[in-house]
């Protein structure tokens, strides 16, 4: 009896260490954050030295128009970078997937941007951008056009292309990935049955690849909800506040109005957002595929 | 016989042991101490870093530094303050981080320091320090609880601190045969009519950005235009009329400046006066050093300072650095030595003429240091008209410099309309001074 407890239980003896370590790593501070966000806590004070208000700073928030401004600023910001860099970059990979010779140095020339420090990203381009030395007014002014006020008129506008710029060649590469492991027989019967390359694209490729496609805007949707150092290395969230998004507004709200109780009630927010995210992309792949699946039935049954 | 030997011998014993006593140097006991401290990365700090060598030589007090950039600092102040023992001896503090530590417990009252006869020097002449700079960095509790006053006392002493200044290109005004700006009127005139006589030059540069940037370069007008952010009882009224002239002169500049000005932060702004873009420039004295730089400056040898014009009344501004001792500091004493020592007199002129910004009315005036830096006379001058009232220093003003930031980033962006901006701010000011408890008494 006894050694037939301890059998059912060494499984779970085997994964202790990770579930520990994962307690330890992913939950404490998770709940750390939750905890902070019902209390009135500055950096000067310990949390425990600070005061319980409840659901305070998140109502506060609520009805706060900065904060609103700014998570309407996000919701912009990700949704065009996302958007654009699909269609780039799923472009670009359709384009490219065939035998080019030195197509090894062309993946790597193109996924540099990738690698290179936000930081740098953030002052190369407000550098590209500056009203007068910076290289796009010089280029508008050589061709006979007025300067553009960049960073000013079209703040936002200029934070995106440089996110463009960036993170394109993730979605290009995992595309890319994605579309030279598709089945070829099934890319061969198309072609053999007559389907221009178009039809190829729309018909055969883009559905086979959409699980991938699901999966990598997710992760870079994820990803552009917290993006921080470009847009505050090139605006600082200015002019006014389009383009301070919440992951600026968090860090200012923490380091600036020292109100982390205020911040930890931001965070919980963003959280919640991209968990609702999150769960809403897993549920439409799960309708694809049921739908798919009872398509399949269906053809089976027919046939 | 034997008994008055022996009493006459442990009198000399006695009389040796007080020479020596008296001989000893305040400094003796804490020689080979170790003491760290915190600077900010920050061209007076670089050149306190040259003179600390001649302080250990003169007190046997070793000093270990940890330079970082000046956000950082704040950041990492923050934590180490709130420990039971910090690693910190002394610190550089910003000026508006004076309201968090004091408020927090976490700085050294001076007074304790000062009135020990042991520490303190006799000549170190505390009334030949820039009265502005005392009041605005070091004193807290006083009239309206973050400056000089009866209640008050002193938390830190000003090391590095600057004022705001008018910097003119003489060859442009020789050219043109115009007035250096004594009035608000004249510079706003002047600044305007240069983009028309110098085409492509903007007339002054200012700092605009959204947030800290615009908060700072509106206030700069406050002051010497009469307004101020709160009135005695703590209501905004920053949205009065000397609060819209103000933000109209900030427009004004903004419309006759470079190029993309509404968008320059301070490294912006003076990069376009250093590189020959505008005619003058209205902040800190901090620039003065980089200006005199060929290395960094294409305008050297022609730049003339003046006076921060004046409004209805002289108004410049007061800020930059403070040093102070930390609550949980391990040396103190030999920290306010260390601290005694800097802003003497002569740690004072050693820093002055290593390219730092002197603390004392005595060094701006001194001969030697006006035969380096012939500006020093005139930044002097202007010191004796510092504010130190130009913005409050309260625990909320970061949360209020932001949104007054922010908003007036949008009148000189998106064209809003100043007074309805203004009254904006007053009313969101409003709130937050009611939940931080400002309203408690009326």
């Amino acid at each position: 009896m006894t050694s037939q407890r301890l059998n059912k239980l060494t499984p779970y003896m085997f994964m202790a260490p990770a579930a520990i370590i994962m307690a330890v790593a992913l939950l404490y501070p998770l709940g750390y954050m939750i905890y902070g966000s019902f209390r009135d806590w500055n950096p000067s004070q310990t949390i425990g030295e600070s005061e319980f208000v409840g659901f305070k700073n998140y109502i506060t928030l609520f009805y706060d128009p900065a904060f609103r401004e700014s998570l309407s600023v996000t919701l912009t910001f990700a949704f065009a970078v996302v958007t654009a860099e699909l269609v780039i970059g799923v472009g670009l990979a359709l384009l490219l997937d065939r035998n080019i010779r030195g197509m090894s140095v062309l993946r790597t020339l193109f996924i540099l941007p990738m690698m290179i420090a936000p930081v740098v990203v953030g002052l190369m381009w407000r550098y590209m951008y500056h009203p007068t030395v910076g290289t796009f007014n010089r280029w508008l002014k050589s061709w006979g056009f007025e300067g553009v006020d960049w960073l000013g008129q079209h703040a936002l506008l200029s934070v995106i292309i440089a996110d463009i710029w960036q993170w394109t060649p993730f979605i290009f590469i995992l595309s890319l990935a994605a579309l030279q492991s598709l089945p070829r027989s099934a890319l061969e019967a198309a072609r053999i049955d007559g389907a221009t390359a178009w039809q190829q694209i729309w018909y055969i490729k883009l559905p086979l690849m959409m699980p991938v496609l699901i999966v990598t805007a997710l992760l870079r949707l994820i990803d552009a909800f917290k993006v921080l150092e470009v847009i505050l290395v090139m605006t600082e969230g200015g002019p006014g506040l389009s383009t301070e998004i919440v992951a600026l507004r968090i860090s200012r709200t923490a380091t600036e109005f020292r109100e982390l109780g205020t911040a930890a009630a931001m965070s919980n927010y963003l959280l919640i957002l991209l968990l609702v995210l999150t769960l809403a992309m897993f549920a439409i792949t799960r309708l694809q595929e049921a739908r798919a699946a009872r398509l399949a039935r269906q053809i089976q049954e027919e046939g | 016989m034997l008994k008055s030997l022996k009493r006459a011998s442990v009198g000399a014993v006695s009389a040796i042991a007080l020479t020596t006593a008296a001989v000893a140097g305040p400094y003796d006991e804490y020689e080979g101490q170790t003491l760290i401290v915190n600077f900010p990365a920050h061209p007076h700090f670089d050149a306190v870093m040259k003179i600390l060598p001649e302080f250990t030589k003169q007190t046997g007090i070793e000093v270990e530094v940890d330079q970082l950039p000046y956000l950082k600092m704040r950041e990492r102040q923050t934590l180490e303050l709130a420990q039971d023992e910090g690693e910190y001896d002394l610190i550089a503090y910003v000026v508006f981080s004076k309201a968090d530590y004091v408020y927090a417990d976490q700085l050294e009252n001076l007074a304790k320091y000062f009135m020990n006869p042991k520490l303190a020097d006799p000549s170190y002449d505390a009334d030949d320090l820039i009265d502005g700079y005392v009041y605005n960095i070091g004193f807290a509790g006083g009239n309206k609880g973050y400056l000089e006053g009866k209640t008050g006392s002193l938390f830190g002493i000003p090391y590095g601190s600057e004022t705001s200044i008018l910097g003119y290109r003489t060859d442009i005004f020789e050219k043109h045969g115009l007035e250096v700006p004594e009035t608000y009127e004249e510079m706003l005139e002047i600044a305007c009519k240069i983009p028309e006589l110098e085409p492509g030059m903007g007339g002054l540069s200012s700092r605009a950005a959204s947030g800290h940037h615009a908060s700072h370069a509106f206030l700069l007008h406050l002051a010497p235009l009469g307004g101020r952010v709160f009135d005695d009882q703590w209501n905004p009224i920053v949205n009065n009329e000397a609060g819209v002239q103000a933000a109209n002169a900030l427009k004004t500049i903004v419309d006759c400046g470079p190029e993309g000005a509404a968008s320059f932060g301070f490294g912006e702004a003076l990069g376009s006066f250093l590189n020959g873009d505008t005619a003058m420039f209205l902040d800190t004295t901090v620039v003065a050093g980089q200006i005199n730089d060929p290395s960094k400056s294409q305008v050297v040898g022609k730049v003339g300072w003046a006076m921060h014009p004046m409004g209805v009344r002289r108004g410049s501004q007061t800020g930059g650095f403070g040093i102070g001792i930390p609550a949980n500091a391990e040396n103190k004493e030999a920290a306010f030595l260390l601290m005694q020592w800097l802003t003497s007199k002569e740690g004072d002129k050693l820093v002055a003429m290593a390219g730092g910004n002197p603390s004392r009315f005595s060094t701006h005036a001194d001969a030697e240091v006006n035969e380096k830096f012939p500006h020093m006379a005139t930044f002097g001058e202007a010191l004796q008209h510092a504010d130190p009232d130009w913005r409050p220093i309260i625990p909320v003003w970061g949360k209020i410099n932001a949104d007054l930031g922010t908003t007036l980033s949008k009148v000189l962006t998106e064209d809003l309309d100043i007074q309805e901006a203004l009254d904006g701010v007053a009313e969101r000011t409003q709130a937050v001074m009611e939940e931080a408890g400002y309203y408690t008494w009326q």
